[in-house]
């Protein structure tokens, strides 16, 4: 399960990073890391990007980027 | 330079402030998340002592600024906003270059009191180069308002700085910090425990330096070289030349096999760990959370269906604000310039009875630029000030938010839409707009298709057209040239994706802010900062380019036949180049050139050139006539603007109409016009008005935004080869199927 299959309102726990190298940096420095809790807010109007809430702050990326972050979801 | 005229500034200060001769002068760097109000707190600091320019070689904008704070010289220092001090984007870089080079005196780190946890990350970092930080707790009064408490004195033990509530857009708490700043004694940055494991392979790492490098020691901050060293931080790798890095694999062999990952992934998580552990101790929040103002927006602005027509309505006021507000204060400026300013030189060279040729060099070359410099003035600022309030309210995330999708598809980034939008109003202040963008290579791309929107200036081109030849379907015409730009700008988007920007796609990962309402006092400062750089810089080569211009007219000394000016001869030299493409005239091909200044001019040229003029003298008004008449016409300029702003529903910004005495101007053009040119012909003139190389002020508006010619040379020699290459399929094309 990634995290660009989650569901606006769903919610899931990072339990793996697939990018590496700059993404994967950028991603962690903005709060993006393994065991986190992690919140699809809403799907852009034409389908991509999407809006999560981690660390208390509102972040959009696209499902590219989304679908190489491994999550498990929290009911 | 800059240096320079801050300390002249100094020392003028000192003599009027102390009279003390050795003040002591301590610079100040100043570090924070983007959108944690760092910019507003610099304008309320400094506000018009800002100076704003560029950091050398790139285009990230650089603030600084200098002045006496009870008796300590203070060279502020804004670094770019950042998340982090990696090594991945140029603001990153130029951020922690300048903190590890320059060695500041001490940061002010500006950290976002509702959102304490991810601008501690950075924090954690600052705190690694062993500089005395001073924390500026922003936007203090919304956590209050949340009912946030955040306890200051276990924040400030914790690490070892002072930290200073304030609200920069009330300007409370700036004494405090300023203060704090001007006396760091005391207060040393606490080295944070990393953990057993990182700090073991540290401390071997750092026994390592002292043996083998100690010459890296009076370069680097310890700590800082220590962990970028672990990180194997290719900036840092590059930059030092480590000969053997196998004391770091071996430093690092143990922490790597222990967490099963990389160590800059160890290093990062260690460090949400330390931000996120002090923010448990620190913050106490209240248990149930209202649903925020931000939330409520974001469920209209955001929601699937309302989304993209809000966007589109919100653009649409974006740009009948930015154009409609601005026009009539350009038509008064160009009044002005053309009439009165005119007249005078006219009368004060004639009464001193300079030769005949300086008048019009005066007048026609000199005035002339100058008023064509102004007349973008009021367009910069209008588009300045509603850019800078998009991005300060956090709408423009939204924006990009809602377009990326259709943006990315063309190679472009969701915030390009608005850059591109501005475009149809006028090429010049969307190029500047780009700045919106954080990426270089989305900037350049946007930038080079930007020339593809067809703006205002070649409207009259087009009007003078269709109404030589086209007036039963002038509206399906005139919208067919704007589709074109378009459908060519889609075209273009993606050859250039897969040439020239080929394989680095930059990534969207892009921080949604809370909307705040920018405080006025910031949204003013940067709108003054940008107009003023237009018309310092661009200013000087727009009106060196007009007098160029004037001697291409008017070269050979006496000439009287346009044909044999050397606007005239380059005209004969380009027309046959012309010829396939249906207008292969000299006097195109010279109005064409001419263009070059601005496109509206091809269709003046077009009128000097085919039209005899007639001698207009007409009655001089005396000089109170023409005050008076400026001030009254500066008045009815402002309440156009202003009747313009409310009823934005009138279309003046991309009316086709003429008024009266433009018309009347026009009829003889248009005769000569339909006996010069064929239907076919007219349109593939009018595609390549509408494609051919920009204007001379896109071009220093791009020179200005990246710092090279490169990205201007590209768009000109493409536009030179799509303009040719459409012209050419259209009057070909046309011919072919019995057209013309």
């Amino acid at each position: 399960m990634n995290l660009a299959m989650l569901k606006p309102g769903e919610r899931g726990k990072i339990t793996s990073m697939g990018a590496i190298g700059s993404l994967k940096r950028r991603l962690m420095d903005m709060g993006v890391l393994v065991g986190e809790d992690i919140k699809v807010e809403k799907i852009a109007p034409l389908g991509d990007p999407i809006e999560v809430t981690i660390k208390n702050y509102n972040l959009s990326l696209r499902k590219k980027e989304a679908q190489g972050i491994e999550v498990e979801v929290i009911s | 330079m800059m240096q320079d005229t801050g300390y002249k500034i100094q020392d003028k200060d000192m003599h009027h402030a102390s009279g003390i001769m050795h003040q002591r002068t301590i610079t100040v760097a100043v570090a924070g998340n983007p959108n944690s109000g760092k910019s507003t707190l610099i304008n309320a600091i400094a506000g018009t002592r800002l100076y704003v320019g560029n950091w050398p070689g790139v285009t990230v904008e650089k603030k600084s600024a200098l002045f006496e704070y009870e008796g300590t010289n203070i060279k502020l220092v804004d670094l770019p906003g950042t998340y982090s001090l990696s090594p991945y984007t140029q603001e990153e870089i130029i951020a922690r270059d300048y903190l590890v080079h320059e060695k500041p005196d001490a940061i002010i780190n500006v950290v976002d009191a509702t959102n304490l946890e991810r601008n501690l990350y950075l924090t954690v970092q600052l705190l690694e180069l062993g500089i005395p930080v001073v924390m500026a707790l922003n936007i203090h009064d919304e956590a209050v308002s949340k009912g946030y408490k955040i306890d200051i004195k276990i924040m400030e033990d914790a690490l070892g700085i002072k930290v200073i509530p304030t609200v920069a857009t009330k300007k409370i708490g700036l004494n405090e910090l300023l203060r704090a700043v001007t006396d760091t004694s005391g207060h040393h940055p606490k080295k944070l425990n990393y953990g057993s494991d990182i700090e073991a392979a540290a401390s071997a790492v750092e026994k390592q330096i002292k043996n083998s490098y100690p010459q890296l020691l009076k370069k680097y901050p310890l700590r800082w070289l220590i962990f970028k060293l672990m990180e194997e931080d290719s900036h840092v790798m590059e930059e030092i030349n480590v000969g053997d890095k196998s004391f770091i694999e071996e430093a690092t062999k143990h922490l790597k096999k222990a967490h099963g990952n990389d160590v800059e992934s160890i290093m990062a998580d260690e460090r949400y760990a330390l931000a996120s552990g002090l923010t448990h101790e620190v913050l106490k929040k209240p248990e149930f959370r209202k649903m925020e103002m931000t939330e409520k927006i974001d469920k209209i602005v955001l929601n699937r269906f309302l989304g993209i027509p809000i966007f589109l309505a919100a653009m649409w006021v974006v740009f009948k604000l930015t154009f409609d507000f601005s026009a009539p204060f350009a038509d008064w400026i160009d009044a002005m310039t053309t009439g009165p300013f005119k007249r005078w030189a006219e009368a004060i060279l004639g009464f001193i009875h300079a030769p005949e040729w300086t008048v019009s060099l005066a007048t026609d070359g000199v005035i002339a630029g100058v008023g064509f410099v102004i007349v973008f003035v009021p367009v910069i600022f209008a588009m300045m000030f509603f850019i800078t309030f998009l991005e300060g309210s956090g709408y423009m995330a939204r924006a990009a938010f809602v377009m990326d999708r259709a943006m990315h598809a063309i190679g472009l980034h969701g915030k390009s839409f608005i850059p591109m939008l501005l475009g149809f109003g006028c090429n010049v202040p969307a190029v500047y707009a780009t700045r919106v963008l954080e990426n270089p290579r989305d900037k350049a791309l946007t930038s080079l298709l930007i020339p593809l929107m067809s703006c205002g200036a070649r409207l009259p081109v087009y009007v003078v057209f269709i109404g030589a030849f086209f007036t039963a379907y002038a509206g399906t015409v005139l919208w067919s040239l704007y589709v074109m730009g378009i459908a060519l700008a889609v075209l273009m988007g993606i050859i250039f994706k897969r040439t020239l920007f080929k394989g680095e796609s930059p990534m969207f990962i892009m921080e949604l802010p809370p909307y705040r309402m920018p405080s006025f006092r910031s949204l003013m400062i940067h709108t003054w900062e940008k107009g003023k750089h237009f018309l310092i810089k661009a200013g000087t080569y727009i009106l060196a380019v007009s007098i160029l211009v004037w001697f291409l007219l008017n070269l050979p000394w006496g000439v009287e036949n346009k044909k044999d000016s050397y606007l005239g001869k380059m005209g004969q030299v380009i027309a046959p180049v012309l010829e396939p493409v249906g207008f292969g005239n000299w006097e195109a091909a010279s109005s064409l050139v001419s263009g070059l200044i601005a496109k509206e001019i091809v269709v003046g040229t077009m009128g000097e050139i085919y039209v005899q003029k007639k001698d207009e003298k007409k009655e001089q008004p005396a000089l109170t006539d023409d005050l008076k008449e400026m001030g009254t016409s500066f008045a009815s300029a402002v309440r156009d603007s202003a009747s313009n702003v409310i009823s934005t529903f009138g279309i003046s910004s991309l009316s086709s109409e003429e008024s009266a005495e433009e018309k009347e101007e026009r009829s003889p053009l248009r005769d000569v016009i339909k006996s010069k040119f064929t239907p076919l012909s007219a349109y593939a003139f009018i595609a390549f008005v509408l494609l051919y190389m920009p204007c001379v002020v896109v071009a220093i508006a791009m020179r200005q935004e990246f710092g090279t010619w490169k990205w201007f040379g590209i768009a000109f020699a493409y536009q030179m080869a799509l303009a040719w290459i459409v012209a050419f399929t259209i009057y070909q094309g046309g011919k072919l199927i019995g057209l013309g």
